[in-house]
Formats: structure tokens, C-alpha cells, sequence
């Protein structure tokens, strides 16, 4: 009935079999790798950082409430708003977004579970250890103090000597790890685990925003990552990336910041919007107007969300072309945002109307984020954005847009969506008291915010003089805050009483329209008894009210023999705990970062075996040999080819840095008067036909011939080891010669991106290694060649980056 | 459905030695034409064609895009479009490259 270490086989019918993870046991929570567990834990874990970054928002508030109030001290007010936005963005928000992300994605596509369970867990586990990381600076009594946005070179260790800044530097680095892994599972969880019939223009709003975000996560995150190493670097080894004396230019921080952070706005507030796009059609009992133009709108928003971050820097004197170019695109980014509620408010337009505490939390994100996006587009205008930035003007318009649009959307999806996770209903009556609590407090906390930024009141001060006419404001904004706060509680009340004792909730309390109102509240472990049909767009309305249009093209009639193989068997994989212990690798490597080395080498060590065990946990599961989805690919491979793109990001910056920072150095030398191009030709040419190897490898593999799959997979890790060799061999000879990370900017680029790559090979050397071993031991058959040709693919990928990098560095002159 | 092989073509091990060998070759043309004294106006963009040219073919061959799923060709292409723009955005705005000056 079972393999217990290889996955879960139900045979039989689903319904008949008990659920694979319903005991609720610790070690039943720390293994799991149900989507729907995975799912909970993000939502419990976000709403204890919820809390404590909402607490850290009371004090700021207390603070703040009158003049020359000295509830903390000015020191303890930076890191109060250090960690109120840091944990509200990163451990509250995000980890919200990722509950619903986990919970609902697999069932409104149709899927048994994530394309990548384990993966899902470890990225999991990868962002409790960074959070809990980040939160840990608390009780060291080091908290960050630099703000969310941690410009240089107040991050420098001369203006932030302390481990504070290093706490906030290795938990983002964890949690951009977590985020990155996480998104790249769920894209190919959309793009290749729909039901049959669920064609991409079927798929619910929710979903389609989901995707968008999972893009802009694969692939703004990994510049912010960039602009982290090149901080860590200059604290912990003393490179000049942000060292205006040795010729730096502090713009780059605040461009790889931004380049993250405002695509990281449309992170943070898609996946709302995306809720609302289900929540209003479902009590407007009408089809979600303009679906498709909703959709590609937030395409679109997600697409310019790449080309406007510079608005975050009109006060930086980035010149008048440069603020024009990025106005504009501003602006333009404020056309399909709007177009998204004339087509919510359209839906609503003759709708038959439930006002269920859902749809009150989604009609409130319909008018605040209105506000908080009209705020928006005037900081569009440099002028204006000038009078307004480091105001609290946009302070008002960053929490309208993410109280008003973010957390309104998210607790409209926890009242829809709780009855699906729990089984229990929410109490209506105190779900719409919390929202017309929440409404007045929020409003109260922020609107009066508008008027102090206009009146001069700048952000981030600690206390203010009585006579500079914020008092009234800021008073009435501390009783909002705290209104808030009274909302939250009564949240916590509600779902203390749902899970105690609310009323049972069936399978489709609100008639919904998408397929988890299909199954049963909560749903079974395998989710659905048989992969549900999906006749069009909000396809569970159609079957129940019709017209169905028939099953589309590829959907499995129930009775057919393929879906009586669903019943059959159905593979749920089996718990696992190699994500726990990868996660407990890296924060003990992050660790060891702020103690003593001897740690972060238990820490990597602890990780590369860890990832060592994940990888060959499942190596001879016959469930696992075929994973080809729905577009007919491998999830392994496509999997590899998201990552790839996001690594285009990732050298894409440190290319960027590199031709940004050339012929800055204030000292010597220069590249042409170090660099040795007929060596490096050499380990050009070594790399380029390590490729060629590693073709052959795989092309044996295929065939199964095992003994060329041996002789090619050996060869090209040879020919890696011996890159490794000419750059250890480069390496030496420059420090010989006095060139070092630290001796100017050029260096410390130089170092940084060749090394990094350096790494990169490196760890492919390991994997082509660990394959070599494999084929050694006869466990490399033809049914594994898809596991060689990802290997591959990351080596050719590493291979193309240094071409760019030998004619970008070494021959351009 | 699947295009994952596009018109059932697969490369040869013919074709991955040729590949090399235009390889190995537009690497001693990129290391040759930086001592050509002639070529300086025109070495930079010369340079750049040279190493996309490369960059085209380990990708299109040995990472099998020609023959692979266009979706794998978006999944890449996408990102690697938008980094280079991104890139180049990025040395236009801290002055290292000024495509449009102040």
C-alpha cells in the first residue's frame, strides 16, 4: 500500500484512504511536505512576525504621539522602524502572500501539490531560519538601525560598527534564498501542473498573479542579493564597493535597492489583487468583468515594474533626462493598475450582492489602495516628488498602498479562504465589526499622515517640537494605530472561536466559482479524488450552473480509463526531513558569519550534505523518474531554465558593477596593466571544450552507454578542476603582485565577479562529480538522463557567463 | 501539446564537435583582433558580436535551445533580455556609459 520512504501510493479510491499527514504530531509538522501544511505554516509563522513588526508600529506610534516624547530613545526609534519594515515586508507580508500561495495555487489549478514538495519545505524552513535570524539581533540587543532601505554608507562599518547591520545583511540573503527557490517551484507548478483543460486564459486571476510575482521574485531578487554580497564584502573583508574615498559611487546601492524594491511593491500587492479578483465575482455572484484585460494588466504592471525604480531616486540629482525617462514610465505603470478597478468596480455593477466580511475586506482594498495609488502617481511628477519625498507624505502613500491594498486583500482571503483550510466558518458578524474597526483606525492612523508630510514633517524622526503643528496629526494617527491593533485582536478572537467551536464549513460555503470549492473543507491530503475537469474560466460555476461548453480539449472524463488510473494510484511524496536540515546548515553558516569561522564551515558543511541527502533521497523512486507536466516538459528541467534566467539577473549586476566602477580606482593598477590574456585564452579555450565534454556525457547517458557516460562526465569535470587551477593560479600571481580585493575599486569588482564565478564552476564540479559517482556505481541509467542534462545546462550556463565576462573584462579594452 | 523537440531534429555529436571547433576559432579571432591596430575604431562592437556570437551557440547547441520547447527559449530569453537592458540602464545612470548624457 505504501513506501514509506520513497512516497505515499494510494491504491483504491482516494476518498476510501485515510489522509496521508493528518496526525498532528511535531515531527509530522517538521517533515511535512504537503503543500497544505506548508501553506499553514507560512500563515502562523507571518502572523507572529505580524505581530512583533506591529508592536514595533505601536511603539513608533507611542513615540511619536506628542512632542518631546521619550518613550524610547532616538537610537531605539531606528531600530524600531529598522525592524517594523523590514519584518512587515519580508516576514509578514510575504510569508501571507506565500500561505495562500501554497495553500490555494495546487487546488485551483487542479493539482495534487507542488511541482517540487521538498523544494517547497526547504523554502520554508530557509525563511523561518531568516527570520528568526533577523529577530535574534533583538535579543543580542544589536537590532539593524539603518531602516528597511539600508542606504550606504550609513551600512558602512564606520557609521554602523556594531552586528546589527550584519544580522539584517545574512537574513536577506536567507530570505531572498527562500523567495527564489519558492518562486521558481511555483512556476513551474502554474506553467506545468494545470489540470487538463486548464488552459493558461482559464486559469483563476489569483493564479495568474501568483506567476506574475513568482517572476518578478526569480528575477528581482537576485540584484538586491548583489548589492548585499558587494555590503557584505565591504564590512566583513574590507573592499570599496560603497567607499566614496577609493572612487564609489553610493547611486549603485540605491539602484540595486530599488531595482528590487519596487518590483517587490508589485510582490507585495499583486497577490492581493489577485484575491479580490476572486472574492468580488463570487459574492457579486457575476463573472469577473474583463477577466482577460485584469489579467494581462498585471502582466503588464509586473513588466514596467522593472523600469520605474528610479522615481525612488528623483532626489538624488540623477539628472533631467534620467527623471524624465522614469516619470513617464511611472506614469504609464498607473494605466493597467487603474484599469484593474474600473473592472472590479464593473463587477460589482449589477451583481447580485452578498456583503459577507470577505467582501467588505476586498471592496475596502478597492477604495484605499485607490488613494494610495493616486498618492502614487504624484510622486510620478520629480517636482512634486521632490516637496514630498522623505515627508510623511509618502509615508501615508506607502501604507495605503500596503495596509490599504496589501492587508485589506489579505484578510479578504483569509475570511474566503478559512472555511477551505480549517473546515470552520469565521463568525460574520465579528469579521465585518473587525473590518469597519480596522477601516476607521486605519484611516485615523494614516490619512492625517497626508497633511504632516505636507506641513513639512519628515520621516524617520524620533520626537518633534511642540509648536510645529504636527501635534493634532500625530496624535490622531497614534489612536488610529492603535485601532488597528484592536482589529487584529479582534481577528485573533474570531479565529480563537472558529477553531474552538465555529459551525462545520462544507465543501463550497460561498457557491464559489473555482475548483477548491470542489473538494471537501478541509480538502483530503491528495487534494482531489480525481483531477477535476475544467470547462472554462471559473470552471466549478459552469459545472454547477452550466453552460459547461463540454470538456475542453484534453480534460479526463471521470469514468475514462486514465482517471480510473488516477483513482488507482495516486503518489503523494513522503515526508522529508533533508529541508530542515539544509535550512539548519545555513543559518548556522549565517551564524557563524557573526562569531567565529570554525562555525561557518560546520554551517556549509552541514548544508552541502544536507543538499547532498535532498538530492539522492529520491534517486531511484520510480514515482519520481517521470515528471514531465502538462506542456510536456521535465519540472526538473524547466525548473533549471527559470533558475538560469534568474542567474541572468545575478551576473547581469555584477557585470553592470563592474563596467559601472571601471576606470573609478583612485589607485592602481588597471586592468591592462594586470590582467594576462593569453593565460586566461587558455582557460577559455579549457571551459568552451568542457562544454563540448559534457554533450557527449549527456548524449551517452541516453544511449545508455555507460562507459562513455564515465570516460565524458569525468572529462568535463577534469576540465573544470583545471579552470579552477588557471584562476587559483591568476589569483595567486595578482596578490604577488600587490593586487588585492582591497587595493581599489577595480579589484574589489574584479575579485568579486570572477570569483563568484569561480564558485559557480565549482559547485558544478561538485554535481558533475557526484554524477561520476553515480555512473560509477551503475546508478546513472537512461531513465536518469534528464538529471545529467540539467547538470549540463548549468554548465553551459556557467560556461556562456565567462564568455561574456572574458570579452567584457579581459579584451574590451 | 509538447514541441519539446522541435520537427523531431536532434543533434549529432557531428554537430557538437563543429560547434567546438566555430568556437575555439572566434576565440583566437577575439584574442587576434585586439592587436590589430587597424580594428580600434571598431573593436569594441567587434568584440561584443564576437562574444554573442559565442554566447548564441553554446546556447542554441549544447544547451539544446534550437531543438528544445519555445517555452525554454522564453523562460530564458526573457530574463537575459531584461538584464541586459537592466544592465546597460544601470551604467548609463552611475555615468560609466552615457548613452544620453545629463
Amino acid at each position: 500500500m505504501s513506501a514509506p520512504s520513497s512516497g505515499r501510493v494510494l491504491h483504491g479510491h482516494p476518498s476510501a484512504l485515510p489522509g496521508v499527514e493528518t496526525t498532528a504530531t511535531v515531527l509530522g509538522w517538521l517533515t511535512t511536505v504537503d503543500h497544505k501544511r506548508i501553506g499553514i505554516l507560512y500563515g502562523v509563522t507571518g502572523f507572529a512576525f505580524f505581530l512583533l513588526g506591529g508592536l514595533e508600529a505601536l511603539l513608533i506610534r507611542l513615540q511619536l504621539a506628542v512632542p518631546h516624547n521619550t518613550v524610547v530613545s532616538a537610537h531605539a526609534f531606528n531600530a524600531l522602524f529598522t525592524m517594523h519594515g523590514t519584518t512587515m515586508i519580508f516576514l509578514a507580508i510575504m510569508p501571507f502572500n506565500a500561505a495562500f500561495f501554497n495553500y490555494m495555487v495546487p487546488l485551483l489549478i487542479g493539482a495534487r501539490d507542488v511541482a517540487f514538495p521538498r523544494l517547497n519545505a526547504l523554502s520554508y524552513w530557509i525563511f523561518l531560519a531568516g527570520g528568526l535570524l533577523l529577530n535574534a539581533s533583538l535579543l543580542a540587543g544589536t537590532p539593524p538601525d539603518v531602516g528597511w532601505f539600508g542606504y550606504a554608507n550609513l551600512t558602512s562599518k564606520h557609521y554602523a560598527p556594531g552586528p546589527g547591520v550584519d544580522f539584517w545583511i545574512l537574513s536577506l540573503q536567507i530570505l531572498g534564498v527562500s523567495s527564489v527557490i519558492a518562486a521558481i517551484n511555483f512556476i513551474v507548478t502554474i506553467l506545468n501542473m494545470r489540470a487538463p483543460g486548464m488552459t493558461m486564459m482559464r486559469m483563476p486571476v489569483f493564479v495568474w498573479m501568483t506567476l506574475v510575482v513568482q517572476f518578478l521574485i526569480a528575477l528581482a531578487f537576485p540584484p538586491i542579493t548583489v548589492g548585499l554580497i558587494f555590503l557584505m564584502f565591504d564590512r566583513f573583508f574590507g573592499t570599496h564597493f560603497y567607499d566614496v574615498a577609493a572612487g564609489a559611487d553610493l547611486h549603485l546601492w540605491q539602484h540595486l535597492f530599488w531595482i528590487f524594491g519596487h518590483p517587490e511593491v508589485y510582490i507585495l500587492i499583486l497577490p492581493a489583487f489577485g484575491i479580490v479578483s476572486e472574492v468580488l465575482p463570487t459574492f457579486a455572484r457575476k463573472p469577473l468583468f474583463g477577466a482577460p484585460v485584469v489579467i494581462y494588466s498585471g502582466v503588464l504592471i509586473g513588466f514596467f515594474g522593472f523600469g520605474v525604480w528610479s522615481h525612488h531616486m528623483f532626489a538624488a540629482g540623477m539628472g533631467p533626462v534620467a527623471d524624465s525617462a522614469f516619470s513617464i514610465a511611472t506614469m504609464l505603470i498607473s494605466i493597467p493598475t487603474g484599469v484593474k478597478i474600473f473592472n472590479w468596480l464593473a463587477t460589482l455593477w449589477g451583481g447580485t450582492i452578498r456583503t459577507t466580511a470577505a467582501f467588505h475586506f476586498a471592496v475596502g482594498l478597492v477604495g484605499l489602495f485607490t488613494i494610495g495609488g493616486l498618492s502614487g502617481i504624484m510622486h510620478a511628477s520629480p517636482p512634486v516628488d521632490l516637496q514630498q519625498t522623505d515627508s510623511y507624505f509618502v509615508v501615508a502613500h506607502l501604507h495605503y498602498v500596503l495596509i490599504g491594498g496589501s492587508l485589506f486583500g489579505l484578510f479578504a482571503g483569509a475570511y474566503y479562504w478559512w472555511p477551505k483550510i480549517t473546515g470552520r466558518l469565521l463568525g460574520e458578524r465579528l469579521g465585518r465589526l473587525q473590518f469597519w474597526v480596522l477601516f476607521a483606525g486605519f484611516n485615523l492612523a494614516f490619512f492625517p499622515q497626508h497633511y504632516l508630510g505636507a506641513l513639512g514633517m519628515p520621516r524617520r524622526i524620533y520626537t518633534y517640537p511642540a509648536d510645529a503643528g504636527w501635534t493634532a496629526g500625530n496624535f490622531a494617527s497614534t489612536i488610529g494605530a492603535f485601532g488597528i491593533g484592536v482589529s487584529v485582536f479582534l481577528f485573533m478572537v474570531n479565529a480563537w472561536r472558529s477553531l474552538r467551536r465555529g459551525a462545520p464549513a462544507p465543501a463550497d460555503p460561498w457557491d464559489g466559482r473555482t475548483l477548491e470549492w470542489r473538494t471537501s473543507s478541509p480538502p483530503p491530503a491528495h487534494d482531489f479524488d480525481t483531477i477535476p475537469p475544467v470547462y472554462g474560466r471559473d470552471s466549478y460555476w459552469r459545472e454547477k450552473y452550466g453552460p459547461r461548453r463540454g470538456p475542453a480539449a484534453g480534460a479526463t472524463p471521470p469514468s475514462s480509463g486514465a482517471a480510473a488510473g488516477i483513482h488507482a494510484a495516486v503518489h503523494l511524496p513522503a515526508p522529508s526531513h533533508w529541508p530542515i536540515v539544509v535550512a539548519l546548515g545555513m543559518v548556522l553558516a549565517a551564524v557563524g558569519a557573526l562569531t567565529h569561522v570554525s562555525i561557518v564551515l560546520l554551517g556549509v558543511l552541514l548544508t552541502v550534505w544536507g543538499i547532498f541527502r535532498f538530492a539522492l533521497e529520491h534517486h531511484r523512486t520510480t514515482a519520481h523518474t517521470d515528471q514531465t507536466g502538462v506542456l510536456g516538459l521535465d519540472h526538473r528541467k524547466m525548473a533549471m531554465w527559470v533558475f538560469l534566467g534568474s542567474e541572468c539577473f545575478f551576473f547581469g549586476t555584477l557585470v553592470a558593477t563592474y563596467l559601472a566602477y571601471k576606470g573609478r580606482s583612485v589607485v592602481g593598477p588597471e586592468p591592462h596593466q594586470i590582467l594576462n590574456i593569453p593565460i586566461t585564452t587558455l582557460s577559455t579555450f579549457d571551459l568552451l571544450m568542457s562544454s563540448l565534454l559534457m554533450v557527449l556525457a549527456l548524449a551517452a547517458v541516453q544511449r545508455g552507454d555507460h562507459r562513455q557516460a564515465r570516460l565524458w562526465l569525468f572529462g568535463t569535470a577534469l576540465f573544470g578542476l583545471v579552470f579552477l587551477g588557471f584562476q587559483a593560479y591568476e589569483f595567486t600571481e595578482f596578490v604577488h603582485r600587490g593586487f588585492t580585493l582591497q587595493q581599489n575599486l577595480f579589484g574589489s569588482t574584479f575579485f568579486v565577479l570572477t570569483g563568484l564565478h569561480g564558485t559557480h564552476v565549482a559547485i558544478g564540479v561538485l554535481w558533475l562529480l557526484s554524477l561520476w559517482v553515480l555512473a560509477l556505481r551503475g546508478r546513472l541509467g537512461v531513465a536518469d538522463a534528464v538529471k545529467v542534462e540539467i547538470a549540463g545546462l548549468y554548465w553551459h550556463f556557467v560556461d556562456v557567463v565567462w564568455i561574456a565576462i572574458f570579452t567584457l573584462v579581459y579584451l574590451i579594452p | 501539446m509538447s514541441d519539446e523537440h522541435r520537427d523531431g531534429e536532434h543533434p549529432t555529436v557531428g554537430t557538437y564537435v563543429r560547434v567546438a571547433l566555430v568556437l575555439s576559432v572566434v576565440t583566437a579571432l577575439e584574442v587576434g583582433v585586439i592587436y590589430v591596430r587597424q580594428l580600434a575604431p571598431i573593436i569594441v562592437p567587434l568584440l561584443l558580436a564576437m562574444s554573442a556570437a559565442k554566447f548564441a551557440l553554446v546556447a542554441l547547441f549544447f544547451m539544446h535551445l534550437r531543438y528544445d520547447s519555445r517555452v525554454l527559449t522564453l523562460l530564458f530569453a526573457g530574463p537575459l533580455v531584461l538584464a541586459s537592458g537592466l544592465a546597460v540602464a544601470l551604467t548609463t545612470l552611475t555615468g560609466a556609459f552615457l548613452v544620453f548624457g545629463r
